[in-house]
């Protein structure tokens, strides 16, 4: 329980009516008494409510690039994108207006943004994701690229990654790409069994899969590149995961992501499907599958750095990071893309049309991004709901300095039992695992960093962000 | 105007609505100038009458101010010799149209203008009006002229519902008579009986009325053979009626004054009026209303409450009619209301004897048995912090509502609450829906219990109502429980089902007879618990809605009892423990279990839920535990949806009761306790 200052408004009303409250404590049972009290009590003291304190310090180097078009929609897919539909001829689309017009859009977004402050570091990470990135012809890339460097700059040795798909592109396609400057492939493989990708709605077979990670595992120009794997599909039994995951060690990428299939409402998925139920896997079965990967990749080199990322040593995603650690910010651009500049966080519209007017209205100078008075609440929810996500999990010191030791001592108190479970872990500064004795936490304590347990505690997640979250705003 | 302006000069009394005279009005002024005068100064009016939230200053300041507009029905206060006073009540049994006829007498009587009328007049009380029930007895006065000769008749309304039978002895005690108003298509039912013989215990003269005879299936000369066979009422002077047409109703007016005797001519005697019913004004305290009996009280006499022993100034006295309208005098029986800045309802308790301080009566008036509580449950609050709230919503209920009996209580589940007693099951739901209602509380309800009387081994006897306070079962000899003896009368078409449901209720068949060709009475003994559930719903769903019931408890006896407590993980679960029959244990604990493994979420661990008798467990489900909740991906630094979701789930987690390491949401209580009403 918070035991901080009382909101001023509650104070007032004590001293009003003091019978009141002390009758709520005669009869309220001593461990409730703190709940009573402090039920509408924040942890809003003097220094927290400095608003500066509320916003990321530092202005964004990493910007999210959106490229929605796709040939067909996935059955999974609740992402914002734009399904181009069939052509005759491969690459087809590359002169396709849709294309080339939304670019335009992009461009004029990139540009109308104004820089979160004069002196706008050089972008340290750029990530094309989609949608199909890869169906974007590489001259449109460059485009946004120009646009970037010219808004922005970029860094000496930036991190730019392109999502791409089996089957739509070749080696030349590859290698004109990777001119650009992008040094970084992530491939949406999803699935090594033909008949899961046609479950799927894949526009891609088992074929092109292979193709593909031949393209770009033997790509010279190419070393850092990942693999995209979802689990618990429908039909998905053990022995297909495990043959997936082997076959994911065997291609070598320097990075996997492995996604627990969601079954998001409005999708092709959410009709046929209920989470749970035949063809999709128990919840002791996807639970299954996500230790196996956590297993398997774990023993074959892969650190598991994040709820659903792998790397090998020095390939973690850099651009991924600044998401989960520190609470950085980040420019968005495009259809449905969200950034996160000067302590707020915004979402484009996720319609082409309503997109295009905003783009206009940004140019305009009419644009909101909404309020910058965050609550100091939400900043808190934020750093713990991302940091959790890691397995460097949150740094106690620092969330102590931004927040209150107060609420990192209840925050503590409230994970000691999972502690115990074997769910969360406390580390000390080196980053060598506390016991539950020697859990201490606040300003001198020996606990520098909690995290969540690689599987069990990555696996319950959510429990355990939500009961974070229950002592943050009680 | 000559007559508007003179009966202004004697009583500037106004009805707040009205503006403006009707013709008939104008004619009725001139009864009052040929009758006695009122004698009325100063008065004011409240027309909020029973209306404990209603505003009471705004009311007098349009009187202070008005232009004399003259109250149409003012002549009712004028004073009659006692010899032309009625006091009558209704008993009907419920749906037989009571308050139907009620409306239409105040209608043709004039007491309420027709613009003001609306169905229902006296059920003031939103429930009331929306279930078609009275819950509370009301009254008003009347007046009703035969041969030129002006009557005072006054009209205590009674509710019907077998739960509320102790508000109808209140009312009949203090009347010489009553009309029995009987559906005459229905015919005579269970209640018409209990309130039938409620009135012949208290003397009272009673008038057959058969009701609804415009409906088709009406058959006034069946009834009346009926009522004159099963209540051995002569019906040859029946007064058929149809209070919804309006017909009949000048005829019920003069039977009244025709059949109902006078109160007796008391009022030279010292003071004696008894409190028949009391509420609370927030503006003006405890609003008493009474019927005098001997004597006469008058406007600022210091009046002497004998049980109580308490003294007040007596600051206003009035009529209800309905509206309360201030008198200066009432006398040996009349009916009125009494203001006396009354702080507390202690004060001034229904069944009391009201005597003026300096001329004490010498002995009270007997008043009414205290209303027994027989059917009890835990009332919470759920949110803790509204506790304070639901003592001060009961206390004040309490004040409007003699019958209700609570005190604390406190459960590991369910936090602090209160153990409430009700009169009956719709007792129990109608205070519920009043806390609700009208003092918007969120409440959860543990299962209705009876009081248990358990013989320990010590010899000592404690009575129960709670059933998580029985004693161990070592230390326990034997349990008896309330018994009730239950008359139904069905079509006999019925009877089979009927005697049916009885044995399921582990009731003891006693009688049956057949009051007419097509009817009959079955008589069971049965345990008042298994009456506590859905016995009623049974008996209209099993005789298509044509029987009828009434019950009376019967005393104590012993039974095979035990305690059923449900544990989760381990832990036993209080609010959810019930005392049940033996033989109806192990359905009743599979049913618990299950339902509870249905409602609550999964957790962490494994968890096992049990139902026990003792340390034996009975019936037993596990609920297994969360293997997977985490969101795989957070696309684009997109938060916002997942944030939205995972801060969902953290509110979920404060609406859960800690039942040691398990959260159980409050829901899963409701839905147990709901079904535990259902299945026991």
């Amino acid at each position: 329980m918070l035991r901080t200052r009382l909101p001023v408004s509650l104070c007032h009303t004590s001293q009003r009516n003091p019978g009141i409250i002390t009758s709520v404590l005669h009869i309220i049972a001593p461990h409730t008494r703190p709940r009573t009290v402090c039920r509408n009590a924040s942890f809003t003291t003097e220094q927290q409510l400095e608003p500066t304190l509320a916003k990321p310090k530092e202005p964004p180097t990493s910007a999210y690039i959106h490229l929605p078009f796709c040939r067909k929609r996935c059955h999974y897919c609740d992402f914002p994108i734009v399904a181009l539909g069939s052509t005759s001829s491969q690459p087809g689309y590359d002169n396709d207006p849709r294309i080339s017009n939304y670019i335009q859009l992009l461009i004029r977004e990139i540009k109308a943004t104004k820089p979160e402050s004069d002196s706008q570091p050089p972008l340290e990470t750029v990530f094309f994701g989609g949608g199909t990135p890869s169906l974007v012809p590489p001259h449109l890339i460059a485009s946004v690229l120009d646009a970037l460097k010219s808004k922005m700059g970029l860094a000496d040795e930036p991190e730019i990654s392109i999502e791409m798909d089996p089957g739509t592109f070749d080696n030349v396609r590859l290698r004109e790409i990777l001119e650009l400057g992008v040094n970084r492939v992530s491939l949406g493989v999803q699935s090594f069994q033909e008949e899961l990708l046609r479950v799927c709605g894949r526009a891609h077979g088992l074929k092109e899969v292979y193709e593909a990670i031949e393209m770009v595992s033997s790509c010279e120009e190419l070393e850092n590149w990942s693999m995209d794997l979802i689990s618990s599909l429908p039909h998905q039994t053990e022995k297909m995961w495990e043959e997936s995951l082997k076959c994911t060690v065997d291609a070598a990428p320097t990075h996997v992501s492995v996604y627990d299939l969601q079954v998001e409402q409005g999708t092709k998925f959410a009709q046929l499907y209920t989470p749970g139920v035949f063809p999709l896997p128990t919840d002791v079965i996807s639970a299954d599958f996500y230790k196996m990967a956590s297993k398997t990749l774990t023993e074959a080199g892969y650190n598991h750095y994040e709820i659903s990322s792998y790397a090998k040593d020095a390939y973690q995603c850099k651009h991924n990071l600044t998401y989960w650690q520190n609470n950085k910010s980040f420019y968005g651009f495009g259809l449905g893309s969200a950034s996160y500049t000067n302590g707020i966080r915004f979402s484009r519209p996720k319609r082409l049309k309503e997109y295009a007017e905003w783009v206009q209205r940004l140019e305009d100078g009419t644009v909101s991004y909404g309020t910058s008075d965050v609550e100091v609440k939400d900043m808190a929810m934020d750093v713990v709901m991302l940091s959790l996500r890691t397995a460097r999990g949150l740094d106690l010191k620092e969330f102590g300095r931004e927040f209150g030791w107060q609420l990192v001592g209840t925050l503590c108190e409230a994970f000691r039992p999972f502690v115990d479970r074997g769910l969360v872990v406390p580390l000390d500064r080196d980053r060598r695992v506390l016991s539950g004795d020697d859990f201490e936490f606040g300003k001198g304590g020996t606990a520098y960093f909690v995290r969540l347990s690689d599987p069990d505690g990555f696996l319950l997640s959510n429990e355990l962000i939500s009961v974070a979250f229950g002592v943050i705003s009680p | 105007m000559a007559t508007t302006s003179a009966s202004c000069s004697l009583s500037p009394l106004l009805y707040p609505n009205s503006h403006s005279l009707s013709r008939r009005s104008k004619a009725r002024f001139s009864t009052i100038l040929l009758g006695q005068l009122p004698l009325i100064p100063n008065q004011s009016i409240s027309p909020i009458w029973r209306c404990p939230r209603g505003k009471i200053s705004s009311v007098r300041a349009v009187t202070d101010a008005g232009p004399a507009t003259v109250d149409p029905g003012q002549e009712r206060l004028s004073k009659v010799p006692i010899s032309n006073i009625r006091n009558f009540s209704i008993i009907a049994h419920i749906d037989h149209g009571k308050s139907t006829l009620a409306d239409k007498l105040l209608q043709l009587s004039g007491t309420v203008p027709k613009r003001e009328m609306k169905e229902q007049f006296l059920d003031n009380m939103d429930l009331e009006r929306e279930r078609g029930i009275t819950i509370k007895l009301q009254a008003a006065r009347m007046r009703h002229v035969v041969n030129k000769e002006p009557y005072c008749l006054n009209l205590i309304d009674t509710p019907g519902h077998v739960d509320f039978s102790y508000e109808v002895s209140r009312s009949l005690a203090a009347c010489e008579g009553a009309l029995l108003v009987v559906d005459a298509s229905q015919g005579v039912e269970a209640q018409t009986l209990a309130n039938v013989y409620l009135a012949l215990e208290n003397d009272l003269e009673i008038i057959p009325v058969l009701n609804k005879i415009d409906l088709p299936g009406a058959d006034p000369d069946r009834v009346s053979r009926e009522i004159e066979e099963v209540i051995g009422l002569d019906c040859s002077n029946a007064i058929h009626c149809s209070a919804k047409e309006g017909i009949g109703i000048s005829e019920i007016l003069d039977a009244i004054v025709a059949n109902v005797p006078p109160p007796k001519d008391t009022a030279s005697l010292p003071l004696r009026a008894l409190i028949f019913d009391s509420y609370y004004d927030p503006y003006r305290g405890v609003i008493v209303y009474f019927r005098v009996v001997d004597g006469t009280i008058r406007k600022g006499d210091k009046v002497h409450f004998m049980a109580s022993e308490k003294d007040y100034f007596a600051d206003e006295i009035g009529v209800m009619s309905p509206n309360q309208i201030e008198v200066n005098e009432l006398y040996a029986g009349e009916v009125g209301y009494l203001s006396a800045s009354i702080r507390s309802v202690a004060d001034a308790r229904v069944g009391d004897t009201i005597t003026l301080f300096n001329r004490k009566a010498e002995s009270s008036l007997p008043g009414y048995a205290e209303a027994t509580p027989v059917v009890f449950c835990g009332l919470f609050p759920i949110d803790a912090d509204q506790f304070l709230d639901l003592r001060d919503s009961l206390e004040k209920l309490q004040l409007n509502d003699a019958a209700l009996k609570f005190e604390p209580e406190n459960s590991t589940a369910m936090g602090f609450g209160f153990r409430c007693g009700f009169l009956g099951l719709l007792h129990m739901e109608i205070v519920q829906e009043r806390l609700e209602r009208e003092y918007n509380l969120n409440l959860i309800t543990t299962a209705p219990s009876v009081v248990y009387k358990v013989n320990c081994s010590n010899g000592e006897t404690i009575e129960i109502s709670n059933p998580s306070l029985l004693p161990e079962p070592g230390k326990l000899k034997s349990i008896e429980e309330p018994y009730v003896r239950v008359e139904m009368l069905t079509p006999k078409d019925y009877i089979g089902a009927l005697m049916e449901l009885g044995q399921d209720r582990r009731g003891i068949f006693k009688e049956m007879n057949f009051i007419t060709e097509y009817r009959a009475s079955i008589i069971y003994e049965l345990p008042l618990a298994e009456m506590v559930g859905d016995f009623f719903d049974q008996l209209k769903s099993r005789s298509k809605g044509y029987a009828s019931m009434e019950y009376s408890l019967i005393g104590y006896r012993e039974s095979n009892l035990v305690k059923l407590d449900v544990q989760i993980n381990g832990e036993p679960v209080e609010p959810l423990a019930t005392i049940v029959h033996r033989d109806k244990a192990y359905s009743v604990g599979r049913a618990l279990t299950q339902k509870l493994k249905e409602l609550i979420p999964r957790q962490l661990f494994k968890v096992p839920i049990q139902a026990c008798i003792g340390s034996k467990v009975i019936a037993s489900e596990s609920l297994s535990a969360i293997r997977k909740d985490v969101l795989a991906k957070c696309y684009g630094g997109d938060i916002s949806r997942k944030k939205k979701l995972l801060k969902k789930q953290a509110e979920g987690k404060k609406r859960m009761k800690a039942i040691g390491k398990v959260d159980v949401p409050q829901e899963a209580f409701m839905a147990v306790l709901k079904l535990e009403k259902e299945v026991i």
